[in-house]
């Protein structure tokens, strides 16, 4: 049992809001008070706590960053070094780290939940491998489905119905905890080299299937199916000059339907080609502040080394062909593809500091927090360890300001950022980086520090300098035990999986196993993933 | 001067990355005895395998087979290592200053990623010379090794800027998908050139070439001149007379760009 | 400059109309490769099944694949780096010398012949095998195979894939890569992952003589390494782990006798395309499996006085 004293409570959920107040912890959980003479107290004076970070689009495992990690050594060399010891497994961090180390480095930021944004079932097996061996968080997973070919086949035929009951058979046998749609048909059309760029054409091998349909009838059955988590979509045209209107005809296209938009920073650009790009997060802040139904992330950017990985295949031929570096693909037969690209971000590259000003335009400008969190489409836009950077730009408009002098003229008149005064508050970040992304993920135990929710607790020096302040946490409690302390990792705990069991209609195996047996290259039997492959699983029923 | 000399053959390699004039040049003897090595896992003093001599001086020799003592001189940005003896993989890696030599043979991965600097080896050197680290896309980017002897696989590859001179034969792949500078070479055995995008290897003795690289002329480059004057110094004749012969010249590689170029050593008559 | 364009092999099944073998012999090493995913099924996208597709074979022999193949090149032995680079610029419409391409055994008009063809492939699959990747130029002429398809993609689609050997190298290297962060050639011997093929990969350190001990597990290095390798693991103390007697069990100081994986152990196998698939053991087996020796020795060699590298001095360098 333990007592965290003296700091400053920030609890948007539970409209807590800086005050000074104590949380009690018993069991793995908070609880109202704790009595006894074996309650550990710590002194938070001084300090500001924070429910545990929740991250709601990261690529920390699967074989798509795995693949990214075997063509990049130069990003791993020179990283930060995790040395094993009794406690501790060794790693390495960088732009794809190793699982435990990855596990090191979202404890590192007060991170306990996060949520694996791409896994192909075929492969999910692997991603559940990985996840194992990242410690100190709970995890979930969205599976990707707006090109499997199996439910586009269905909607060609009209079958919308029991492309549902697919949908969901698909997500139990990943293990899945929620519905990923990226560049929905593009992927599909991918595998003859081609995309799919327009929402109302047909997807190339289809007459009916536009992505306009896979996007609205993919977001209708998430409802339907009544996952707690809304279909997480990356949308078609993702980075290419002038996306804007494609980003707002596909939130016409949901219709109500609720959504969460990946990585929003990638789909507000305006312009025609790369040197008439410009910012258009303006218009697209002020059509999504108006749509209740969505939820989104930054994806923002920072200035440095990433590396790209994404199922958009043709957006990564084309980055490949513009870098002339490195290009990796994994086409994954009948549902899915990666690519890999590594990439620099410059801040003298008038096309990235435009991408830059957009991430932080997005975040100050959509006007709830409760619908934008932080993300950077780790490893895309920046590495997830980098989030301390993020905080301090929104918290600081002075050190902003110093920021956007160091641009190139050329993109400031393509930006609105200069004039953005707004500075976020410590409980606007604590939604961003927390409340926001528990309550879109449907999890109500995550984010909160109220009575009954999980004990991840954070606690942070109250810093002037942000990002100092949330890089180097003095304490972080997963599930109650202290596993950092005074910015040490002192204990390695084992993450939950989060998992959802939605309903469908037994018979859709018959139908599935010839089609499959026909198509795929696996036995039937080998192909959803065993309940023994995950270690803590928590299954959440639904529908 | 600090002298070094190493006891015994260790059975597994020794890391000895603080084995460089900027690291020595500050510590006097005791402190210097006392300088962390590693051997397999183990971290040991210096003293355990060396007999040191000497202290506070950018003059660092090292004596005996050090040719499984990996990093000496790791990252020097001045002052002078020489090992009279043998040396191990990654000599000179990352140097940025400062003059190595060696007066026995050199393992792989000398000057790998160097940016400045002079190291000579007397004997022959092996892979990887001046080279990118696996995965890095440049390797060295300024500065001058020279082999006396030969050298292994892939010597230059990446590298951006800088001289590279092997008197002897060079192993496949020189110059592999080279960006810049220029690699001289007693001769080569195959694939010379392979993938280079720009910069200049020059073959004194006539090599087997890929059929991606075209035939353009036979010149006398006058630029060449001002090199042969310039590695005069550094006792490396390089002909460059018309009475002597000529260059011919070739330019590829076209599986990737057909800016690089091969020169290649025809005497007259 | 690296990289690699693949797939799973279900797309090969369901889509190539154009399949390369390079340096590999399918036929006999990996016999179920033509039935199962490559030349005989019939594909979603390719119904006329073995008809609706073309198959070049490029070796240096004759093999019994050769009498499944559409089209036989056979090159020079060694001159296959030589023969895809020349192919690179050929793909990129950049001239090449004829006479020093007939070197290879192939003549301009073949080669030409093939990049029209892969050019015009709807969708092509490149295969290469130890004939390739094992022979002079060996990571580079992989990579040459690699770079080849990369390009082609300008015009087409087109994927290649590595036919790894037996066992389950896929799945070492992969877990390799997510527990340490790098694929293979990894050293721990500072406390923490570093990555330098030809300088921590086996076969070197082994040739090298730079470990004082090895650990054998789901290889017999013993039958397949240079002699200088194999000399070494006579000379220091070598541990095997495996179900079977082996020419390296036979010279190691000590062996293990383990369950046979997939058969009375569990696990995991990687496919070459990186696709994971249960093993469900099927009979008892008397003896351990590898993981719970693995984890014993491990208990056994936390027991030992503390070595941790949380314990060494910071090292100075320049
Ligand atoms: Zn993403």
């Amino acid at each position: 049992m333990l007592r965290i004293t003296g700091g400053r409570v920030y609890d948007p959920a539970n409209e807590v809001d800086g005050e000074v107040r104590d949380v009690c912890i018993s069991g793995g959980r908070i609880v109202e008070e704790v009595t006894g003479a074996d309650v550990r107290t710590i002194d938070a004076a001084g300090m500001v706590v924070f429910p545990g970070g929740v991250d709601v689009h990261t690529h920390v495992a699967g074989g798509a960053l795995n693949f990214a990690r075997a063509m990049t050594p130069e990003n791993h060399r020179n990283a930060a070094k995790f040395t094993h010891s009794p406690e501790l497994r060794a790693g390495v961090g960088g732009t794809t780290p190793s699982t435990f180390a990855t596990g090191y480095l979202y404890a590192g930021l007060g991170y306990t939940t996060v949520n694996e944004a791409a896994v192909p079932v075929l492969s999910a097996r692997h991603t559940h491998e990985e996840l194992r061996d990242t410690p100190l968080v709970d995890k979930s997973c969205c599976v990707l489905m707006a090109n499997n070919e199996l439910i586009l086949d269905l909607l060609e035929e009209g079958e919308t119905e029991r492309a549902k009951h697919l949908l969901a058979w698909h997500l139990w046998a990943a293990k899945g905890y929620g519905v990923k749609a990226v560049n929905p048909g593009g992927v599909t059309a991918w595998k003859w080299g081609k995309d799919a760029k327009i929402l109302s054409e047909p997807v190339p091998g289809y007459s009916k299937v536009t992505p306009a349909k896979i996007i609205s009838s993919m977001a209708a059955m998430v409802d339907e199916l009544e996952l707690p988590h809304p279909m997480h979509l990356h949308c078609n045209n993702l980075g290419a000059p002038g996306n804007i209107d494609t980003t707002i005809e596909t939130m016409k296209v949901l219709d109500g339907h609720r959504a969460h938009m990946a990585h929003l920073q990638f789909h507000s650009y305006g312009g025609d080609d790369w040197d008439t790009l410009r910012s258009e997060s303006v218009r697209l802040a002020e059509f999504f502040n108006e749509q209740p139904n969505l939820t989104a992330d930054a994806g923002a950017i920072l200035f440095g080394d990433s590396v790209t990985i994404t199922a958009d295949g043709p957006w990564q031929h084309l980055l490949y062909q513009l870098t002339g570096r490195k290009w990796g693909n994994l086409d994954v037969e009948n549902e899915t593809g990666c690519g890999v690209v590594p990439y620099t971000y410059k801040g003298t590259n008038m096309v990235n500091a435009v991408q830059w000003a957009v991430g932080l335009e997005l975040l100050l400008l959509i006007n709830d927090p409760w619908r934008i969190y932080l993300t950077t489409d780790h490893p895309n836009g920046a590495c997830f360890w980098r989030y301390p950077e993020i905080i301090h730009l929104l918290m600081n408009a002075d050190f902003r300001r110093e920021c956007i002098e160091k641009l190139p003229d050329k993109a400031l008149k393509r930006i609105h950022l200069p004039g953005i005064d707004r500075e976020y508050t410590l409980s606007e970040i604590a939604i961003i980086i927390s409340a926001g992304p528990a309550r879109a993920l449907g999890m109500p135990q995550k984010g909160h520090l109220g009575v009954g929710a999980d004990a991840d607790v954070v606690l942070y020096n109250d810093d002037s300098d942000r990002e100092r302040m949330f890089g180097h946490p003095r304490y972080l409690l997963k599930g109650g035990e202290v596993v950092v302390e005074e910015g040490d990792i002192r204990k390695m705990v084992d993450g939950r999986e989060f998992i959802v069991r939605p309903s469908y209609d037994d018979n859709i195996e018959e139908y599935l196993r010839p089609l499959f047996e026909q198509y795929y290259t696996m036995s039937f039997e080998n192909y959803p993933v065993e309940m023994e492959r995950l270690e803590g699983a928590d299954i959440r029923e639904c529908g | 001067m600090i002298t070094l000399t190493l006891k015994e053959q260790p059975e597994v390699p020794i890391e000895a990355e603080a084995l460089s004039p900027d690291v020595v040049s500050k510590l006097g003897n005791d402190e210097l005895r006392a300088l962390p090595i590693f051997y397999g896992k183990r971290q040991l003093r210096l003293d355990e395998f060396f007999e040191v001599e000497g202290e506070l001086s950018e003059e660092l020799e090292i004596h005996g087979d050090a040719s499984r003592v990996k990093w000496l001189g790791r990252g020097m940005t001045h002052g002078q290592l020489r090992i009279v003896g043998n040396a191990g993989m990654h000599l000179g890696a990352f140097m940025k200053g400062g003059t190595i030599d060696v007066t026995g043979n050199a393992s792989d991965w000398i000057g790998a990623e160097m940016s400045g600097g002079l190291i000579r080896v007397g004997g022959n050197a092996g892979g990887q010379i001046g080279a990118a680290y696996r995965g890095t896309l440049t390797g060295m980017t300024a500065g001058t090794i020279v082999v006396e002897g030969s050298a292994g696989l892939e010597v230059g590859m990446r590298m951006k800027r800088g001289t590279i001179v092997i008197k002897g034969m060079a192993k496949d792949f020189t110059g592999l998908e080279m960006k810049g500078g220029t690699i001289i070479l007693g001769g080569a055995e195959l694939r010379t050139g392979a993938w280079m995008n720009r910069g200049t290897i020059i073959s004194l003795t006539p090599i087997p070439l890929l059929p991606t690289f075209a035939y353009n002329c036979s010149y006398n480059p006058t630029f060449l001149r001002v090199y042969a004057r310039e590695l005069a110094g550094l006792g490396i004749s390089l002909p460059f007379e018309e009475s002597e012969g000529s260059y011919e010249s070739y330019s590829g590689d076209a599986a990737v760009s057909r800016k690089g170029e091969l020169l290649v050593w025809q005497p007259a008559g | 400059m690296g990289g690699k364009v693949t797939c799973t092999l279900g797309e090969v099944k369901n889509r190539a109309d154009f399949i390369i073998y390079w340096g590999g012999n399918p036929a006999d090493c990996h016999p179920l490769h033509f039935s199962r995913y490559t030349l005989i099924p019939k594909g979603k996208h390719v119904p006329e099944g073995r008809k609706g597709r073309t198959m070049v074979l490029v070796d240096v022999r004759e093999t019994p694949s050769a009498k499944h193949a559409d089209i036989l090149l056979q090159v020079k032995p060694g001159k296959d780096f030589e023969v895809i680079t020349t192919l690179r610029a050929l793909v990129k419409n950049q001239p090449v010398d004829a006479a020093r391409v007939a070197e290879t055994g192939l003549t301009l008009e073949q080669l030409q012949d093939f990049v029209d063809r892969m050019k015009n492939a709807r969708f092509g699959v490149l295969f290469f095998g130890m004939g390739l990747s094992m022979t002079r130029g060996k990571h580079m002429n992989s990579a040459a195979a690699l770079a080849l398809v990369a390009e082609l993609n300008a015009y087409t689609k087109f994927v290649s894939m590595p036919m790894r050997g037996h066992g389950n190298v896929t799945g070492a290297d992969v877990v390799m890569r997510w527990t340490t962060g790098f694929p293979f050639g990894v050293s721990m011997s500072r406390g923490y992952p570093r990555f330098n093929p030809g300088e921590f990969s086996t076969i070197d350190v082994l040739v090298r003589g730079d470990n004082d001990a090895t650990l054998v597990l789901g290889a017999d290095p013993g039958a397949t390494m240079p002699q200088p390798a194999i000399d070494h693991l006579a000379r220091t103390p070598t541990i095997v782990l495996d179900p079977k007697v082996t020419h390296t069990s036979r010279l190691a100081r000590v062996h293990i006798t383990t369950a046979t994986t997939g058969i009375s152990a569990p696990g995991t196998v990687y496919r070459m395309d990186e696709i994971p698939l249960p093993l469900k053991p099927i009979l008892e087996s008397p003896y351990p499996t590898d993981e719970e020796v693995v984890h014993r020795i491990l208990e056994k060699v936390k027991e030992k006085p503390a070595w941790t590298p949380a314990s060494y001095k910071e090292v100075p360098c320049a």
